[in-house]
């Protein structure tokens, strides 16, 4: 019921980054050395340009210039080199910790207990995927800002070796410059921010209008819609004029600082060489030197953002981790026939709830409430927690919450009314729970009335099932995935609401499949359908009220309807 | 439910002409602030070349032997310089901004327009993935492109050649050695392009199936674990979590191969321009001063040049982009006949109209008549695939009929043209859409001059008022994607209230209100009928209480019209619907004289 026992499992963002850097250690390590073996060549290109400058052209020496230029084409070799390695084990580092994060992360999600780590639906989706990947970018910001370090000592060095105050001058000056651009670095982020969200507030209005370009035309909305995005674009349009002027701002901040700054070094670097403190070389080394430093620095600021940014991800990543379990199951096998006992249950809300189910029975549930129809779904599919719930609920003589849950839900199969389909083809969306040949899909697909889909269409089987079954309609999905629960042919199969989306002469065609399909099972399989629809109140052998948590009423669908006049007003008719 | 039409195509892409041609009416449509950007990019890029030039006579003064006078003279120009080209610098980015960004928004607002006006029958046959990406993922790639680069992007090009001029404006001999490099990137470009176009195509696809894998088993937790596929969707997740992987890495190889070959040709334009250089001073044509601006010259160059080679791949991108989005910008404008010819009344015709999906499917409405009187409510009664939901769209104009025709008052559709055809004719249908934005916003979509009175009105008429009011900010409260989440139930209600608004004369509802339960789809059912009151109504009956209410009920089966009556005349017959009626009575199937159900479908 509590925390994952599995002492790997990071416990909290520093054993999370400690275990990356210690998993990957081979690959950071290499990178590492490598990337600040680059910067460090980087560092020396204008120190080489300052040495052939004053060595060779200055002297006019041959000799000299042929060691400069051998020079300059080795320091290249280093820089290259260093760099195309360098960041190859940097990025193998980084991918393969996202590989790790994103299947350590899908298996917690998937896994069968459940988690409850209190995200939703789309946040878990969210930190498999993205967050996996920014969490990983960790391994990059190390590697990458230890090189920074690297150039900047490297460029330390050279300025010092130069000239000691020069070079202290330097060092002091163009941190400060970067620190003063930070300023409006940040109005402009935040201006930049607002200009995205404009944008992608007028696409998203773009593509919700679109989605619903039916809907428009149908209710001649169209010229209304395109009159909305005109003013949403429009917005986004002064949004990033506005960026982009205080970006222009910026930019012109920068370059004219960094002139500046070039100017002041150039006149002292100029002065001491009039004086003759200077060589020309050495000249040239501290204006070029003075013009790369900016480099490092700035990219030190942007690695601080980096390890923010995966900072965040990882703790999203470490609580779905060690997200508690949504249940603890037992790890008991069925004792005997898949028979549903439900005696006063109290879960959620139900209220005493009692149910059973028998080995080849028929049974509808009349839930007046759709409350008590998830819970009770919750409950037959083991994600109920053992301390919220009352009462027994068994199943095969066992108490669901002490059945092995992969007994349970072999033996139990719960359809569940949101109908997902995988993407693939009709074929493996219906084999996903069965081992069937085609004439024994066929007729899963007849007993569901769903068998138009195949006929009427030239691939049959094969017939492809987009990303969220998009290529079906409402009614087409609910069908596959009822013929997907009687292709499983489970021995208990519980259904909910399976024709909300399809008409009346179809429900009755699938009320008759389905009891049919289940009876013919070998041995008869139990079906427990929750439902409001008549034409399947009236095929089951016995419905069931449940109003209040509790059930009310039961007897045969007739006998319901003639006997309580409250029933005849829930059944959806 | 009727089968998804099966002849698709894609919309258009623009040819490379077109492409541009649609980017050079953007450009003339706000001429004076491209030309006021390339002036202050050009002034911007100019004034940076001052301090290595300016640098390289300090360096002259020094080995003359000059005094303080020339440095600080230098300097002073330098500073100038710094001063003139931040402001020119900054007004470039401004410039190049404003005008990128308006001439994307008039591009994608076009594109837009395009799309929301385009004609039922083409709309039919694209696919909403297809428009979806143009009016989404391509406007957000173009914008990318432009907001992240694209003041970057030119003002690098324009220092590339403004450099490359300044070395040459110091000697020819010494531009013609920094040119040396040239080839050496040219060659670099035009090994690395054609090598990882085809693997970004892959590990595209490979990223695209990866995040399939990873959705589809999330989205899908509940089916995952109830038919036990948690380990066949781990592994799937691993499985192309590794391949995507795998691919990256190698195009990552490649990439840093291409890196090392732009190096190398730094490395050959550097050592070329010192080494002419280094004759050049020697044979007296140039001065120490000036091989040092050259050099400096060249070694400000590498920044942008790998910016540029860089963002290659990108620039790519975008241009695909935009060609998807001139496609579609270029597509004309529709026509509207403009025949004057209004309806003389709200009644509907259906004649023999015959509507066929594709090539050899059958008739999915076959030789299909069908007259409502004006005010008259006629329910259309059938199994899935009778054809109850293509008749509807017929009628409102929105599948054209192979065959046949469709009269409103007297008046053919296709003379009508789109437009008045949408102010006659209202279809909610079975597809509910929550527009995001405010619930007051959503209404006006069908009628924008609307105000909360009339707002409100319409919400009580179909009986939503309650709700409304007991939603967290009443009307203005945020609906849709990212707001607040309204049940089926309520997006229904909403649909039946912008009916309300927008008081069409005829009504076409295919509404699916089963959804909502047994109590939701009874007061939808009395929200219809107070929303169609006096209109001529067309209701396509998912239950057959709604085919009771109506004045005829038509009931068909195949494409065809199989019987139709008053619900009172069509029992007491004892044929189909009888039997229909007697099922949904709750009565056991398969006990009528007609057999079950199952026999209509």
């Amino acid at each position: 019921m509590n925390t994952p026992a599995d002492p790997r499992v990071p416990a909290d963002v520093r054993s999370l980054r400690t275990r990356t850097l210690a998993r990957n250690r081979r690959d950071i390590a290499l990178g590492t050395a490598l990337l600040s073996l680059h910067q460090a060549a980087e560092a020396l290109v204008p120190v080489a340009i300052g040495v052939t400058v004053d060595r060779a052209v200055f002297t006019g020496d041959p000799l000299a210039l042929a060691w400069c230029t051998a020079g300059i084409v080795a320091l290249f070799t280093v820089l290259a080199t260093a760099y195309r390695f360098g960041a190859r084990f940097t990025l193998r580092a980084a991918e393969n910790e996202a590989h790790l994060l994103r299947v350590e992360t899908a298996r917690r999600a998937l896994d069968p207990r459940g988690e409850r780590s209190g995200l939703r639906a789309g946040e878990v989706l969210s930190v498999a995927t993205s967050d996996a990947e920014q969490a990983s970018l960790y391994t990059q910001a190390w590697a990458r800002s230890i090189a920074m370090v690297t150039a900047i000592a490297v460029t330390t060095a050279a300025l010092l070796a130069v000239d000691v105050p020069l070079g202290l001058g330097v060092l002091l000056g163009v941190p400060l410059f970067m620190l003063l651009m930070r300023f409006p670095a940040e109005h402009i982020a935040r201006r930049s921010e607002a200009k995205q969200a404009a944008a992608a507030g007028a696409t998203a209005l773009a593509t919700d209008l679109v989605g619903g370009l039916r809907v428009l035309m149908g209710i001649g909305a169209r010229h209304n819609a395109a009159l909305r995005y005109r003013r949403a674009s429009a917005r986004a349009l002064e949004a990033s004029v506005s960026a982009a002027a205080s970006n222009g701002l910026y930019r012109g901040l920068v370059t004219a600082g960094g002139a500046l700054f070039l100017a002041c070094v150039a006149g002292v670097a100029g002065w001491m060489a009039i004086e003759g403190r200077l060589s020309i070389g050495e000249l040239v080394t501290v204006v070029g030197l003075a013009q790369f430093l900016a480099e490092p620095v700035q990219g030190l600021g942007m690695v601080g953002q980096a390890f923010a940014t995966a900072r965040a991800s990882a703790l999203r990543i470490v609580r779905l981790l060690n997200a508690p379990d949504a249940v603890a199951p037992g790890g008991h096998p069925l004792r005997t026939e898949p028979v549903v006992e439900l005696s006063g249950v109290t879960y959620k809300s139900l209220r005493g709830l009692d149910l059973s189910l028998a080995p080849g029975e028929f049974v509808g549930v009349l839930a007046t409430d759709p409350r008590d129809a998830e819970a009770l779904l919750e409950l037959l599919s083991g994600s109920a927690g053992r301390e919220q719930v009352g009462g027994t609920a068994a199943v095969g003589g066992v108490s669901v919450h002490d059945l092995d849950l992969a007994a349970l839900r072999g033996a139990v199969l719960v359809e569940d009314h949101g109908a997902t389909l995988f993407e693939g083809t009709l074929r493996s969306n219906l084999l996903v729970g069965a081992d069937l040949d085609d004439p024994g899909l066929l007729s899963a697909l007849r007993a569901a009335a769903a068998e138009d889909l195949v006929t009427g269409h030239p691939e049959g089987l094969d017939r492809p099932v987009a990303d969220r079954a998009a290529n079906l309609s409402g009614g087409q999905r609910q069908r596959v995935a009822l013929a997907r629960a009687l292709a499983a042919d489970p021995p208990v199969l519980v259904l909910h609401d399976p024709t909300t989306a399809v008409d009346a002469v179809t429900e009755g065609a699938i009320a008759e499949g389905v009891a049919r399909a289940r009876a013919g099972r070998d041995p008869a399989g139990a079906t427990l359908v929750i439902t409001s629809g008549p034409a399947l109140l009236a095929r089951a052998d016995r419905v069931v009220v449940v109003d209040g948590g509790r059930a009310t009423a039961q007897g045969t669908h007739e006998s319901l309807a003639e006997e309580h006049p409250r029933y005849g007003e829930a059944v959806l008719r | 439910m009727s089968a998804a039409p099966r002849q698709t195509e894609l919309l258009p892409t623009a040819s490379a002409r077109r492409t541009w041609a649609v980017l050079g009416e953007g450009v003339r449509a706000s001429r004076r602030t491209v030309a006021l950007a390339v002036a202050a990019v050009l002034a911007g890029g100019a004034a940076g070349l001052v301090a290595p030039w300016v640098l390289g006579d300090i360096v002259d003064a020094v080995a003359a032997g000059e005094g303080m006078d020339a440095v600080l003279r230098s300097v002073a120009l330098i500073a100038v310089a710094a001063v003139v080209g931040g402001v020119f610098t900054g007004l470039g980015g401004w410039f190049v901004g404003r005008a990128g960004e308006t001439i994307l928004a008039r591009l994608r607002e076009r594109v837009m327009d395009r799309v929301l006006h385009m004609p039922a029958a083409r709309l039919e046959r694209v696919r909403l993935g297809d428009l979806l990406s143009r009016v989404g993922d391509d406007v957000a790639v173009v914008t990318a492109g432009i907001a992240r680069n694209g003041a970057d992007l030119v003002v690098a090009a324009a220092t590339v050649l403004l450099t490359a001029a300044g070395m040459t404006a110091l000697d020819w001999r010494l531009g013609l050695a920094g040119l040396c490099a040239m080839p050496v990137y040219v060659l670099a470009l035009r090994w690395y392009l054609p090598r990882s176009g085809p693997y970004y195509a892959r590990e595209r696809v490979a990223m695209g199936e990866r995040s399939h894998a990873m959705i589809g088993a999330l989205r899908g937790r509940s089916a995952v674990r109830a038919y036990r596929l948690e380990a066949e969707h781990e592994g799937r997740v691993g499985d192309r979590s590794r391949a995507a992987m795998d691919i990256t890495l190698s195009v990552f190889r490649l990439f840093t191969r291409f890196g090392a070959r732009l190096n190398a040709a730094e490395c050959a334009g550097l050592a070329a321009v010192l080494v002419t250089g280094f004759w050049l001073v020697r044979a007296d044509l140039v001065t120490v001063g000036m091989v040092t601006s050259a050099a400096l010259y060249f070694h400000r160059l590498f920044g942008p040049m790998i910016f540029l080679v860089m963002s290659f791949n990108e620039v790519q991108s975008a241009g695909a982009s935009l060609a998807r989005l001139a496609g579609v910008a270029d597509l004309p404008a529709e026509p509207e006949p403009d025949t004057g010819r209004d309806p003389e009344d709200s009644s509907l015709r259906v004649e023999e109209v015959v509507h066929t999906y594709g090539n050899g499917a059958p008739p999915a409405l076959d030789e299909v008549s069908l007259e409502v009187a004006p005010g008259e409510r006629v329910a259309l009664v059938g199994a899935s695939g009778a054809g109850k939901t293509t008749l509807a769209a017929v009628v409102c104009g929105l599948r054209e009929p192979t065959s046949g025709g469709v009269y409103l008052g007297g008046v053919p559709l296709a003379e009508l043209g789109e437009r008045r055809v949408r102010e006659h004719v209202y279809l909610v249908s079975q597809e509910t859409h929550v527009f995001s934005g405010t619930l007051l916003e959503d209404l006006a979509l069908a009628r924008p001059e609307a105000g909360e009175a009339e707002a409100l009105a319409a919400l009580e008429r179909v009986g939503a008022l309650e709700w409304v009011r007991a939603l967290p900010e009443g009307l203005h409260t945020v609906v849709g994607e990212g707001g607040h989440t309204l049940t089926s139930e309520q997006a229904q209600h909403l649909a039946l209230a912008r009916l309300v608004l927008a008081d069409p004369p005829v009504a076409v509802l295919d509404e699916a209100t089963a959804e909502a339960g047994s109590s939701g789809a009874r007061r939808l059912e009395r929200a219809a009928l107070a929303a169609t009151e006096g209109r001529t109504t067309l209701v396509v009956a998912h239950r057959l209480t709604q085919a009771q209410a109506a004045d005829r009920v038509v009931v068909m089966d195949g494409g065809r019209v199989v019987e139709q009556g008053t619900h009172d005349g069509l029992v007491a017959a004892g044929g189909r619907y009888a039997a229909l009626w007697r099922s949904w009575q709750g009565a056991p199937a398969g006990q009528g004289p007609s057999g079950t159900p199952a026999a209509l479908g």
